[in-house]
Formats: structure tokens, C-alpha cells, sequence
């Protein structure tokens, strides 16, 4: 069985679940991104990526449920995980706040433009979002947009660089996700898993 | 630029030839569908535009545009192969069957073989079909309905937390816990059972978990596999149209492609010599359908 996680904050949440679980895969000691032990073999991806992974035919993997949102990824999701919690939030300067329907024609920057444009759609309030890869909240800060979208977890990387939340678009989620295909072809193994899992979280959360 | 489209076209070109023949061997005609359609809410997917004043869609949903021109519903066995859009600029090659107004289960078991057909006339054997119903999910939720949309998003998911936390009595929730994991040849529903029995073929499955979350569908749902490739090959499904039932469904030209390894191309029957006799000879098999290629 193949599984993909994601570097980054999800990465130590993931493999101890798994191991929990019964699953141990050995953390890639080097610069590898596929570590194989025994029966199961580990991918090392982008948390962004992880979701494309499992749509076209890893058999496993564990994302946020903002990415999976954001991607749009036709993938199944048989748990919901009690880690990486957080939330995905509009923000911008705290000196100039608005409320939402005051956002017509302002600048967004995002790491999920999917999911600040259907954000400001549902709202019927149009403004241009763009696209950063990171470090959103200087984008405000140095002029180039407006308000950002983004991760919050405590709220103090907002404070630090001057910015208010102003709304909350949806609570975020580590998810389990699994391959339509796999969840046919290796029925038995993948339900154990998820059961196996679903105990973990029963007993120690 | 694109990835190089004309060897992308060569393999649709194969892939859709031995379709084209098998979906008219099924007695399909192919249908010839205008790229772009006035708008209406009747047209799924496609990509929206404004012109002089009107709203269009280029390349919607070949379901959903061919209901959409067909004003009174009549026996009708159409095919089509086109490119879909989804919204953006980017489409997805799809080739797929209708059929309207024929008699039910016989529409289904055909259409089940044609799948099958078509699959093995491109040398694909090692592929699953996975058969569901929406009236059996139907009947087991009678009395929570409420709850309906909840279900299915559990359904689609697979997600059974979802129907964990809803506040019913643990007994329906074990009953569909059960349905949720049912797989086999054989189940309560005698419609399906008739389907499979009728169509006889050792990789058709009746399989509850399986859902096409689509709107139009009316009940009985199907899903093509293979173990090798981890996205569908295809579906399709039946959904009433104008108190007509009727069965359809599409293959993925892209995923399809990933598997068609081309051999079907080696069997073509190499004929060289004087070209008189060779061509007097390729003539004769092109008649009784065989490939041919006459060499230098």
C-alpha cells in the first residue's frame, strides 16, 4: 500500500496516527521523498499537492481539509483527523477594516484563490484575488493587496504584522483521504486501516 | 503550448475507432452536437460567455445538451464523441452512449455490454464494473429523510462519521453501515439482480457504495475500473427524461488512453508483393473488416 503525506506541520501529526494505527513508516532519513518498509511505501509531497496524489492513484494520504477544498479533488474522505486544526480567515490591516460587502474591488492575496474567489462569489461582492506561494501577510503590508485569505492557528503572526481577522471562511482539518479505485480494489485492506484509525482517535483524543 | 497534440490525437484516433465500431455494431448512431448552446439551466458544465447581448455555453455536458435539443422524448440510441469543458479553457475528451425510451433492465444490460465490448474490442480485459442504486439508498433512509442530503454527502465521501454523528437509532445506522459495504452478485433488489444476471460477466459487481453524485440520476448507477489505473474509466447511469426512463453513459478518453497499450494495431495484416495481388487481397479483408496495410 502506497501513502503520501505532507512535509510541513501535518508531517510528525500524520506519521504517529498511522503508527498508532499499526503502520510504522520509517521518516525519510536523507533528502528521499519515497521511503519503502516492508509492505508500504511513503511519498513525501507538498501538503498543497497531496490531494492530487491520492486522486490519480496513491492509495492513501493525509492533507488539510483546506487543500483538499481548495483542489477540488475527487477523493474519498473516510475520517476526519483531530490534528492540524486551524481555520482558513479573511484578514487585512487592522487601521483600515472593512466588513465584507465594503471588499468591492479590492486586491486579495491568497494561497487558496479557488477558495477566496467562491468565498466572495457566495457573498456577490467582486475583487481580484492573486496568487502568492507564501509569507502572505506581507502583501498587505508592502501595498500589493488589500486584505489576504489565509491559515490562522493562534492569531499571532496576524498581530505581529499589523492585520485583523474579519471573517472566518471555514475550520480546517487534518482529513484521511483514499483512492476511489483503491477503496475498490483493496476493500478489505483499506476498510482495517480506517477502522484501525477511528480507534486511534476514539481512545487517545 | 499544449503536450505534443498530434501524438495525442494518434491515440485517440485508435481509441476512438474501435468505439466508433463497437457503438455502431450496438446499433448507436453518431450524434453532431453545436459547440455552443444558448444558455440554459438545463445545460450542465461547459464554459459561460456573454455575446451581443446573450448568454452561451461552449461544450457543455453531452447529456444534458442533447436533452436539452430534444423536444419530445422517443426511442433514440445516440453516441458522441467530444470534448468537454468544465468552466475553464481546458476540456476532457469523452466518448459516451444514450439511450432513450427503451425497456427497462433490457437498456441497462445493454448498455452494460456495450461498456464490456467496447473495453475488450480496444484488447482491455482487466477492468471492473461496479453496479449501485439510488432507490435502494432511497428506500433505507424512508423515515429520515430530513437527513437525505447528509447521507449522501457521507456516501460520496465515504465518510460513515458523518451518519454516526446524526441522531438516529443505532439500528438504521448499522443498516446502512451494512449497504454502505455491501459487494456481491446477488442483493434484495430484484431489478439489479436481473441486470447482472442478464449481463453475466465475472468482473460485474453489485456494489452500494458506489455513487455518482450527478443530479439527473434516477436510480440504478455504474462505475468502470481497473486495478491498474487509479481514476475511473468511465460511468454512467439512468435518469428519467420527460416521464421517459433512460441510460447513458460516458468513458474518459484520457484515462482510457493511459491503458490502451496499441496492440490491437499489431494484429493489422501486413500484405506486401505485386501490388495487384496484394491489393486485390486487402480489398477482400477490408471487407470482412479486418485491418490492413499493403507495404512498399
Amino acid at each position: 500500500m502506497r501513502f503520501v503525506l505532507p512535509k510541513g506541520r501535518l508531517f510528525k501529526g500524520s506519521l504517529e496516527i498511522l503508527r498508532k494505527a499499526g503502520i510504522e513508516l520509517k521518516p525519510p532519513e536523507n533528502r528521499e521523498l519515497i521511503v519503502k518498509n516492508g509492505r508500504y511505501e511513503l511519498l513525501l509531497a507538498r501538503a498543497f499537492d497531496v490531494p492530487v496524489y491520492v486522486e490519480y492513484g496513491v492509495d492513501v494520504g493525509i492533507a488539510g481539509s483546506d487543500v483538499v477544498e481548495e483542489r477540488e479533488s475527487d477523493v474519498l474522505v473516510p475520517l476526519e483527523l483531530p490534528f492540524g486544526k486551524c481555520r482558513l480567515s479573511l484578514a487585512m490591516p487592522k487601521e483600515n477594516a472593512v466588513s465584507v460587502e465594503e471588499m468591492d474591488g479590492f486586491r486579495i492575496a491568497t494561497k487558496y484563490p479557488n477558495l477566496a474567489k467562491k468565498f466572495f462569489e457566495r457573498r456577490g461582492v467582486e475583487v481580484e484575488v492573486i496568487k502568492l506561494h507564501g509569507s502572505i501577510e506581507l502583501a498587505p503590508k508592502i501595498g500589493i493587496a488589500d486584505a489576504i485569505v489565509d491559515i490562522v492557528e493562534t492569531g499571532n503572526t496576524l498581530r505581529a504584522n499589523g492585520l485583523v481577522e474579519v471573517e472566518k471562511i471555514m475550520d480546517v482539518s487534518a482529513l484521511l483521504l483514499v483512492n476511489r479505485i483503491s477503496q475498490k480494489t483493496k476493500f478489505k485492506e483499506i476498510n482495517e486501516l480506517v477502522l484501525k484509525i477511528k480507534e486511534v482517535v476514539k481512545d487517545e483524543f | 503550448m499544449k503536450k505534443d497534440l498530434f501524438s495525442e490525437s494518434e491515440r485517440l484516433a485508435d481509441i476512438t475507432k474501435y468505439l466508433r465500431r463497437t457503438f455502431e455494431l450496438w446499433g448507436y448512431r453518431e450524434i453532431f452536437l453545436p459547440t455552443i448552446e444558448e444558455f440554459s439551466e438545463q445545460l450542465r458544465k461547459g464554459t459561460k460567455f456573454a455575446y451581443n447581448n446573450g448568454f452561451y455555453v461552449i461544450k457543455p455536458d453531452l447529456t444534458s445538451q442533447i436533452l436539452a435539443n430534444l423536444k419530445e422524448p422517443r426511442r433514440l440510441k445516440l453516441y458522441y464523441i467530444s470534448e468537454v469543458l468544465n468552466g475553464g479553457i481546458k476540456g476532457n475528451w469523452q466518448a459516451g452512449v444514450e439511450f432513450i425510451g427503451g425497456e427497462d433492465v433490457k437498456m441497462q444490460v445493454e448498455v452494460l455490454l456495450t461498456v464490456i465490448t467496447s473495453l475488450e474490442a480496444l484488447g482491455i480485459e482487466d477492468f471492473y464494473i461496479d453496479v449501485g442504486s439510488l432507490k435502494v439508498w432511497e428506500r433505507a433512509i424512508e423515515g429520515i429523510e430530513e437527513f437525505k442530503a447528509e447521507i449522501f454527502r457521507a456516501l460520496t465521501r465515504r465518510n460513515f462519521e458523518i451518519i454516526e454523528r446524526l441522531p438516529i437509532n443505532e439500528e438504521k445506522k448499522e443498516e446502512l453501515w451494512q449497504l454502505f459495504n455491501f459487494r456481491g452478485k446477488s442483493c434484495e433488489y430484484e431489478k439489479l439482480n436481473k441486470i447482472i444476471e442478464a449481463v453475466d460477466d465475472e468482473r460485474v459487481f453489485i456494489d452500494f457504495g458506489t455513487i455518482r453524485p450527478l443530479p439527473y440520476y434516477s436510480d440504478i448507477i455504474f462505475e468502470v475500473y481497473s486495478p491498474k489505473i487509479g481514476k475511473p474509466l468511465g460511468g454512467g447511469g439512468e435518469y428519467t427524461f420527460k416521464g421517459v426512463s433512460a441510460f447513458g453513459f460516458a468513458f474518459d478518453l484520457n484515462t482510457l488512453s493511459k491503458l490502451f497499450d496499441g496492440r490491437i494495431e499489431k494484429s493489422r495484416k501486413r500484405i506486401g508483393g505485386e501490388p495487384k495481388e496484394a491489393y486485390k487481397l486487402a480489398k477482400e479483408l477490408v471487407k470482412l473488416g479486418i485491418p490492413v496495410e499493403v507495404g512498399e
